[in-house]
């Protein structure tokens, strides 16, 4: 098992844990981040400083960090032992992004013109409802573009969790160089048109939502 | 910012039993601005009241303390007998009693028309959405958009989406209708299809309190002229009397510089 | 567990130091075996030689490793390095006359050690570095002063006793090392992490069910936790440590085998191994037959 092209089934497992793993923590992100950005403009004030505090705290800490409270330090502590690692690399990835997700909703949030909060709340809704008939829609369709920016990022980051026990595509690409140190180039390229692939995913589906959404805004 | 319940209710009580919407010694400052000074207002059922002054006389503010868009500092405000609750959820069954219809119109950027007026029915009067879809097409065919339900609001003219606006006011069944200088934002040959619509509902019965520069609106279908400069109401007349032979200084000034025009 | 809040607090500030599970490795006391200093080590050997210079210069530079307890470790406050390679370092110094305090350590990591030696920077390997017929390409390696092969580290009430036992497990190694790979051919799933200690701590609180990798560095983690931790599994692969030299001095080759075939003759190397990997609680081994030079 040495070639990287006679290996192929290797690679695509490898960037379907990768895959996996951005699907998850994009799911935990996006709902963590919505929740916290519609803390962060809504009327309680000990919400609004939770959520202050979890993104600035989060988004100063580094995710190598995050990943070992998760992977290292929490085992210690008895917690998280018996958790599948694909979940606690959700949890790591997902926790960390949020904080981002967040930032780029609260900017949608920003972009949406007063009136619309207001004529929601003339016609009596709650904040509640307000922010999910009104407001979080219109947000979201300001946020395409850095969310989709903050999502490409995540989708990277998810290699760092290639020293913290999951053989997704960069502790796979890993595994192919220290074997074969003469295709090192090859196994570079197969890595990175995989993570592109990846990433240009992404992108045309935020460019897709933008094209979708142009006249209703 | 507080509303004192407690404040003592001034010279506007009720009329027995038939005001509506009731102001009694309302203050507002912004700051060391007092935006809103000793206002007292009653507003009876069924009553036109066009609130017209010159702009900075508090009279946009005036419109939106009724729902609570702008909290005042002290002073009393009912609405059908009950006074204006705090923020949550009883402010928001308040608000779906009072309609309005904004300026800049406001309709949700994202929705169609038709959800335009439907969405306040179903999400916060619980009518269900064929219920709701039936009676928004009727008054879309009331303000004439009727062929544009499906469209979103940036396809529409302002004249348009402001009749859309008050359709989706209306849809809520309010008790009574603050309009906040509903036609200024208006390309003048869209100001007349906005102002039928408004007399249409006047001689329907509707409770309306209307701030606007419109002249011919208030002459034509207010029963009362408030007049406002400085963050007082320094006249309150019949249209006739207040066009034709106003007290104040300022109300003449005013009038001079509008009909000169 | 004795080392508990050092580690949490270890994991909380750092990064992937090796320092947090190690905590105490290394501090023993013990300074290792006592060496007889050749005197006037000097004239044994040829003018112009290697070993010459080194003896006349009256110092030498070792490469060992830094992070593998019993193998070679320094903790964060030690002045010296402790394991098995230092010991042989110590050994083959005392044999050019060069005191054991007159040895610079240099730490060698597995990614630098034929560079170090191509240029220089040290003068011999002593850093768990197997012989391979690729580093005998640009490196000359004397040895193997110790086989070892790839075995699995457990927690002492494992079930795990065989090669076969480790069908569907978790076990655990450095990213992207063969080791990995190998286990992961034998059926486990592989958890990669970024250093031995990281590793050893997921299999210490239960996260992974095994740890895997050569079977000396294995006993060295054993060596720290001889309650909790045990090796098992016949070694599947075999890796023969060897001295690492530079290819410009193939003299040194036989005085290298000499010198530590002395030491497996007089007791030494035995010695060396009791007071470091032998901890874990494994007999002494047979030494090794030593490589002829060619």
């Amino acid at each position: 098992m040495e070639n990287v092209l006679a290996n192929f089934d290797l690679v695509l497992k490898a960037f379907w844990l990768t895959i996996q793993l951005a699907l998850l923590s994009g799911l935990v992100a996006l709902v963590l981040g919505t929740l916290l950005a519609a803390m962060r403009v809504g009327p309680i004030s000990v919400l609004r400083g939770v959520a202050a505090t979890y993104v600035t705290l989060v988004r100063n800490t580094p995710l190598l960090v995050m990943c070992i409270f998760v992977f290292v330090a929490a085992p210690n502590l008895g917690l998280f032992v018996g958790m599948p690692f694909l979940l606690k690399g959700t949890i790591a990835v997902g926790l960390y992004t949020a904080p981002f997700i967040a930032e780029a909703i609260r900017s949608g949030v920003n972009a949406v013109h007063l009136g619309q909060a207001e004529a929601a709340r003339a016609i009596g809704m709650t904040f509640g409802q307000n922010m999910r008939y009104v407001v979080l829609p219109q947000a979201f369709r300001a946020s395409v573009p850095p969310l989709a920016s903050t999502l490409i990022a995540m989708t990277k980051n998810t290699s760092v969790v290639a020293v913290f026990g999951l053989m997704e595509a960069t502790a796979r690409m890993r595994d192919f160089v220290n074997k074969n140190s003469d295709d090192t180039m090859l196994i570079f390229l197969v890595f990175a048109i995989g993570y592109v692939i990846l990433v240009e995913l992404i992108s045309f589906a935020a460019y897709g939502l933008e094209r979708r959404w142009k006249a209703a805004r | 910012m507080t509303v004192t319940d407690e404040a003592p209710v001034g010279g506007g009580t009720p009329r027995s039993g038939e005001a509506l919407v009731e102001l009694a010694d309302v203050q507002k400052w912004y700051g060391q601005l007092h935006v809103l000074q000793d206002i007292n207002l009653t507003v009876s059922r069924g009553e036109v009241v066009v609130v017209i002054g010159p702009s900075g006389s508090g009279k946009s503010t005036l419109c939106r303390t009724i729902n609570r868009l702008e909290p005042v500092d002290s002073g009393r405000i009912l609405v059908d007998g009950s006074p204006l609750p705090q923020e949550g959820k009883a402010l928001a069954r308040h608000r779906a009693d009072v309609g309005m219809v904004f300026q800049s119109f406001n309709l949700f950027a994202h929705k169609t028309i038709l959800e335009n007026v439907t969405l306040g029915p179903i999400k916060v009067r619980k009518q269900s959405k064929a219920e709701a879809e039936t009676r928004a097409r009727e008054l879309l065919e009331r303000v004439g958009v009727a062929h544009q339900a499906d469209k979103y609001p940036a396809q529409l003219s302002g004249g348009q989406q402001q009749r859309v606006a008050i359709a989706r006011a209306l849809a809520m069944e309010p008790k009574v209708m603050l309009f906040d200088e509903p036609t200024s934002a208006l390309d003048p040959e869209m100001i007349k299809e906005v102002l039928d619509v408004m007399v249409d509902l006047a001689e329907r019965g509707m409770t309306m309190i209307v701030v606007t520069h419109e002249m011919g609106f208030a002459r034509t279908a207010a029963n009362r002229v408030v007049f406002m400069a400085d963050g007082r109401i320094l006249e309150t007349a019949d249209p006739e009397t207040f066009f034709s032979n106003p007290e104040s200084d300022r109300a003449k000034d005013f009038l001079g510089k509008i009909l000169k025009h | 567990m004795r080392l508990t809040r050092l580690k949490v607090a270890a994991a909380a500030v750092l990064v992937a130091s090796t320092l947090a599970a190690c905590g105490d490795a290394g501090s023993d006391d013990d300074k290792g075996i006592d060496v007889d200093v050749q005197e006037d080590a000097a004239a044994e050997f040829d003018e112009g030689t290697r070993m010459r210079e080194l003896a006349d210069g009256g110092t030498i530079k070792i490469g060992v490793k830094y992070d593998q307890p019993g193998i070679g470790f320094k903790g964060a406050t030690d002045d010296q390095p402790v394991g098995f390679d230092p010991e042989i370092g110590k050994i083959l110094a005392a044999d050019l006359g060069i005191a054991p305090e007159d040895i610079t350590w240099v730490e060698t990591i597995s990614a630098n050690r034929e560079a170090f030696l191509q240029k220089g920077e040290v003068d011999l390997v002593i850093a768990s570095y197997s012989i391979t017929d690729e580093r005998r390409q640009v490196v000359g390696q004397a040895g193997p002063y110790y086989v070892t092969g790839q075995q699995l580290l457990v927690k002492s009430d494992s079930k795990i006793e065989t090669i076969e036992d480790v069908k569907g497990t978790e076990v655990c190694s450095v990213t992207g090392s063969t080791s990995l790979s190998n286990i992961e051919a034998e059926g486990a799933t592989p958890r990669g992490f970024d250093t031995y200690s990281e590793c050893v701590e997921q299999v210490l609180n239960g996260t992974v069910d095994a740890m895997t990798t050569d079977g000396a560095i294995l006993l060295g983690y054993a060596a720290e936790h001889p309650d909790e931790l045990k090796v098992v599994v016949d070694p599947f692969s075999t890796e023969r440590y060897g001295v690492g030299y530079s290819i410009d001095h193939p003299e040194m080759c036989e005085w290298i085998t000499e010198t530590i075939e002395e030491a497996q003759e007089d007791g030494d190397w035995a010695k060396a191994f009791e007071l470091t990997l032998g901890k874990s609680g494994v007999d002494t081994p047979e030494p090794p037959e030593m490589d002829a030079c060619s």
